[in-house]
């Protein structure tokens, strides 16, 4: 399993999925920690641009001045980058985003276009897309990392299962069946999108040097591809993404997150989106106008999409731009990248003709980035069977989606396809028997990291669904030495904190800083943890660590404003927020808590601005729909807080706090029994949270059911006895009452336990109350 | 706490002033949204300077008496506190002595709330805002006016160095009748 697992790793690096590759590695470093391996995982965080990260690791390895040569060749590297021709950064990235597209595997691609088409909301087919890519290297973990977060994560039996195994020995045996389908690329059929967004920036001139370099540079490379987009960064920061991703994901997924939804302006409303949604292609620049069409008819693209995909989220190839020259061609690209997956469809007529750029046939449906409308029927509907085959060397059959019209070419071209990826499917199944025989050691390899990822998948998807018992319950069965990295720790402390078990979390954060003291994931969480409890000191002391560690990251900007939100100031915890949405406007929790300090500053409309915006990053971020939902219920609109706490309750239904003002908008409402249901669900729930029961008293109260809530204050007494919001309610029950012993007596303790002055000045008015009818009746 | 000057015991209570600004971790700075404006100033030493933080700088007023400072809030907000800062020993006859707060509704109808007699003050001077029935703990109000009567030495003008007007927090959790004040119910209030 050691061997597969480098073996991935590095296969990962080299196909730029470093996430992947972080976290397989950290996987092999916990069950086989050795030098080499230490080392490895260095280099993954280096190419992460965590430097600080392989710093420490390297430190340990007494490896310091190979760590300079290393960090120094890193830091060569993007250098190297510069002194290209390309215009700017993003180009580079998309160039060797393209490269890799190229030569390697699509798997990778239909993850990254996954994760493009997240980004831009297209939901459906970046399940799709991430699904594909699964089915094809199931040990993509980022993409079912991606399908959790998404919400439509599958058991992880069914993904790490004997079927997987079988797939993966079969790539190991046919590493060159990867090949042909990268033949393509000598057609330099490169369809660059252009995002029509960006379009105006990018000139046709510009663009055509951009091919011409693309030629120019990889003749061997068959990489065409190049998104004219870079130069016209998506007008929505795009640009900004690519420079700002300190985060740990893969650089072209960053490029990807960049594109913005809104395609072109001057996408039509015929052009539809290729079918290529479900193309595998990915066609991203469906949203190209119809005129697209025509391109069907030349070559076809072999690239792999995924990449082409994403990118082209992030540049699409404008309309404008192929408007001019060949608009046509363009959908029919990407019709056919659609279509062809990495298959040596090769569509010859595109020669360097083109000057536009052409798409790259996308792997599989995760193209649909733009698939807002716009291909229309201009790419044939790809063959089912194709599509679904899972081969490993055939990515034509990802493109099921990619239905396009009935162009006459694309349809032939299709059935050429499909034709193509049954005989290759063959071809294969026979290679496989052969194989069989062979490597009992690697199949013994691969079985055990499946179940490995196995159990981490299902851990995953249960904590991305909420349902934290059961996620502990499978991280339990991790062995130990899997357990105790920093990864599965914070995923734990994170399982804990979504069941508002604060103390656990605690616990489990703080082993997982031990466990890797470099590592960001999960330390906003924690910090939200420490803030909860009040922990003045450690929270400090947290985002002081965080940031001298990296101050690109939003997280330590996150735990740095958390500390000061816990001191009240508020502004300062403002720009602290506002600074880890600068360095990463795709982190959703960031906008959570610039919402959060926007409303304690009162300052609601941008609050909801602010949580509207991470809901568009992560519509299952349930915070935020808290968020919205207390913002409505301060203003009084009681129906629209029940509709936003009832989303939050549908995403998260563990959580007794949210419960518990769900049952509060219901009062306010005045449908008290679906009220006092839900208090009574929430106090079920979690029994040290003793919020439920006193909003129960209350709405007790209200109901003038003073024994009831009399009953349920005197339990509450036992959980929080120095509560004085608990004897001041029980002093007004007795008031409501006439028994004024008791009620003095109560409302004396709340004035013990030291309330706000509001409250102060409340429960004194109360109490003159009180004696008001005592010298009535000593009157009498 | 360092300098208490002496305190003369009349009817609107003297007042020393202390070195350092210290107030209640429920009641927040009220003021920051509010309009400010003053019967006179000199130039080169205007309203802005009541608000700049900064101990070194100071409004001089330029006119006659009473010089007025003016607060006017966009809604009616709860007051509890007005703090001052101000220092004889570096302004001497500048240094006001008597000052009257007054609250309503605009111009038209402020109501003289407090009075106020400073003995050689250094420093932050408090003055509550809330009357002694537990009704009035709050001033309600949308606008508030200081009101400087009188200056040490019978000065003409004055200089005030800093001026906060404190409020109390609102509840963190609408619709409750009371907050909460212990850490398990504080801890479960809210989701973050």
């Amino acid at each position: 399993m050691e061997t597969l697992l480098i073996d991935c790793v590095q296969s990962s690096l080299r196909h730029f999925m470093l996430r992947n590759a972080i976290f397989l590695c950290e996987r092999l470093c916990a069950d086989f920690p050795s030098e080499l391996n230490s080392q490895l995982l260095a280099i993954c965080y280096l190419h992460n641009n965590q430097a600080y990260c392989a710093y420490h690791i390297l430190k340990a390895l007494f490896y310091i001045q190979k760590f300079m040569a290393i960090y120094n060749s890193h830091l060569v590297w993007p250098q190297n980058m510069k002194g290209h021709k390309w215009l700017n950064p993003a180009t580079c990235l998309q160039f060797h985003a393209f490269r890799w597209i190229f030569l390697l595997k699509l798997k990778q691609h239909y993850a990254l276009l996954s994760l493009m088409q997240r980004y831009t909301d297209r939901r459906k087919s970046a399940v799709d897309h991430f699904k594909r890519a699964l089915s094809m290297d199931p040990l993509l973990w980022a993409a079912y990392e991606e399908l959790c977060v998404l919400g439509a994560a599958e058991e992880a039996n069914g993904v790490f299962s004997e079927a997987a195994a079988l797939c993966i020995w079969q790539q190991l045996l046919n590493p060159g069946s990867n090949t042909p389908n990268l033949q393509i690329t000598n057609e330099d059929h490169v369809v660059v999108l252009n995002k029509t967004l960006g379009s105006e920036e990018m000139s046709p001139r510009q663009l055509k040097s951009m091919q011409g370099n693309i030629f120019r540079d990889t003749p061997g490379n068959h990489v065409a591809v190049f998104s004219g987009g870079p130069s016209s960064q998506p007008s929505s920061g795009g640009s900004s993404n690519i420079s700002l991703y300190g985060t740990p994901s893969p650089m072209p997924a960053q490029l990807y997150g960049v594109a913005p939804p809104p395609l072109c302006r001057n996408v039509q409303p015929n052009l539809n989106i290729l079918g290529g949604e479900s193309s595998p292609k990915s066609k991203i620049n469906t949203t190209l106008q119809g005129s697209r069409r025509k391109l069907l008819d030349e070559g076809k693209l072999r690239k792999k999409f995924c990449l082409s995909s994403a990118y082209f989220g992030l540049s699409q190839v404008s309309g404008r731009l192929f408007s001019d020259s060949e608009p046509r061609r363009s959908t029919r690209l990407a019709g056919e990248a659609a279509n062809t997956n990495s298959n040596s469809l090769q569509v010859g007529t595109n020669g360097s003709g083109h000057s536009s750029t052409r798409y790259f046939g996308g792997l599989s449906s995760s193209s649909k980035l733009i698939s807002a409308a716009i291909r229309s029927g201009t790419f044939c509907k790809g063959q089912p069977s194709a599509s679904e085959s899972f081969d490993e060397g055939r990515r034509s059959e990802s493109f099921d989606d990619s239905r396009l019209d009935n162009t006459a070419t694309t349809s032939s071209s299709a059935s050429l396809f499909a034709d193509d990826g049954s005989l290759e499917r063959e071809r294969t199944g026979q290679q496989m028997g052969g194989v069989l025989a062979h490597g009992s050691r690697v199949s013994s390899g691969i079985l055990e990291l499946l179940d490995l990822l196995r159990t981490l998948g299902e851990g995953y998807r249960l904590s991305c669904m909420y349902r934290c018992q059961d996620a502990l319950d499978i991280y339990m069965k991790l062995s130990h030495k899997q357990y105790n990295t920093g990864w599965v720790l914070s995923q734990v402390g994170k399982a804990y904190f979504e069941m508002v078990d604060y103390l656990e979390a605690d616990q489990a954060f703080t082993l997982a800083r031990q466990a890797s003291p470099y590592s960001f994931e999960g330390m906003d969480i924690y910090s939200t943890v420490l803030f909860h409890l009040k922990e003045e000191m450690k929270l400090s002391y947290l985002a002081q660590e965080l940031i001298s560690t990296d101050r690109l990251a939003p997280q330590s900007w996150c735990a740095m404003g958390n500390c000061y939100s816990l001191q009240k100031d508020h502004e300062t915890a403002l720009k602290n927020f506002q600074r880890a949405v600068q360095l990463n406007s795709k982190f959703a929790y960031a906008h959570t808590l610039c919402g959060h300090e926007h409303v304690a500053l009162e300052d609601f409309e941008n609050g909801i601005k602010s949580y509207q915006s991470a809901l568009r990053i992560n519509p299952r971020h349930y915070n935020s729909w808290y968020g919205l939902g207390m913002i409505y219920l301060r203003q009084e609109k009681f129906e629209f807080a029940e509709h936003h706490f009832r989303r939050a309750f549908q995403i998260n239904p563990c959580s007794s706090v949210i419960m518990c003002y769900l049952g509060t908008a219901l009062h306010a409402l005045k449908k008290s029994e679906e009220a006092l249901n839900m208090m009574d669900k929430a106090i079920i729930a979690d029994k040290k949270n003793p919020l439920p029961m006193y909003q129960k008293a209350n709405i007790l109260v209200s109901l003038e059911k003073f024994d009831e809530a009399l009953k349920v204050l005197e339990a509450l007494k036992e959980y929080a006895p120095q509560e004085s919001s608990v004897y001041a309610l029980m002093g007004k029950i007795y008031k409501q009452w006439n028994i004024y012993e008791k009620a003095m007596l109560h409302f004396g303790l709340a004035l013990d336990l030291k309330p706000s002055a509001t409250d102060v000045a409340t429960i004194k008015l109360a109490i003159e109350k009180l004696h008001v009818p005592d010298e009535m009746v000593d009157n009498l | 706490m360092a300098t208490e000057s002496s305190e003369g015991e009349e009817e609107g209570k003297a007042i020393g002033g202390n070195q350092h600004l210290v107030v209640d971790d429920d009641l927040r700075e009220m003021a920051k949204k509010a309009a400010w404006s003053v019967s006179s100033c000199k130039t080169g030493n205007g309203v802005q300077f009541l608000r700049d933080d900064n101990l070194d700088t100071y409004w001089q007023s330029d006119g006659a008496q009473p010089h007025l400072v003016n607060i006017q809030f966009q809604k009616k907000v709860k007051l509890q506190l007005v703090v001052l800062y101000v220092d004889f020993k570096l302004d001497e006859s500048y240094t006001p002595s008597k000052i009257s707060i007054r609250a309503g509704d605009g111009f038209h109808n402020l109501k003289e709330i407090k009075t106020v007699e400073l003995v050689k003050p250094i420093g932050w001077v408090y003055v509550s805002l809330s009357g002694a029935d537990p009704r009035e703990a709050f001033l309600n109000t949308f606008m508030l006016q200081i009101a400087v009567l009188s200056n040490h030495l019978n000065g003409r003008d004055t200089h005030v160095r800093q001026i906060k007007v404190y409020g109390p927090r609102p509840n963190p959790i609408p619709h409750q009748p009371f907050q909460f004040t212990s850490r398990e119910f504080i801890t479960y209030s809210c989701v973050r």
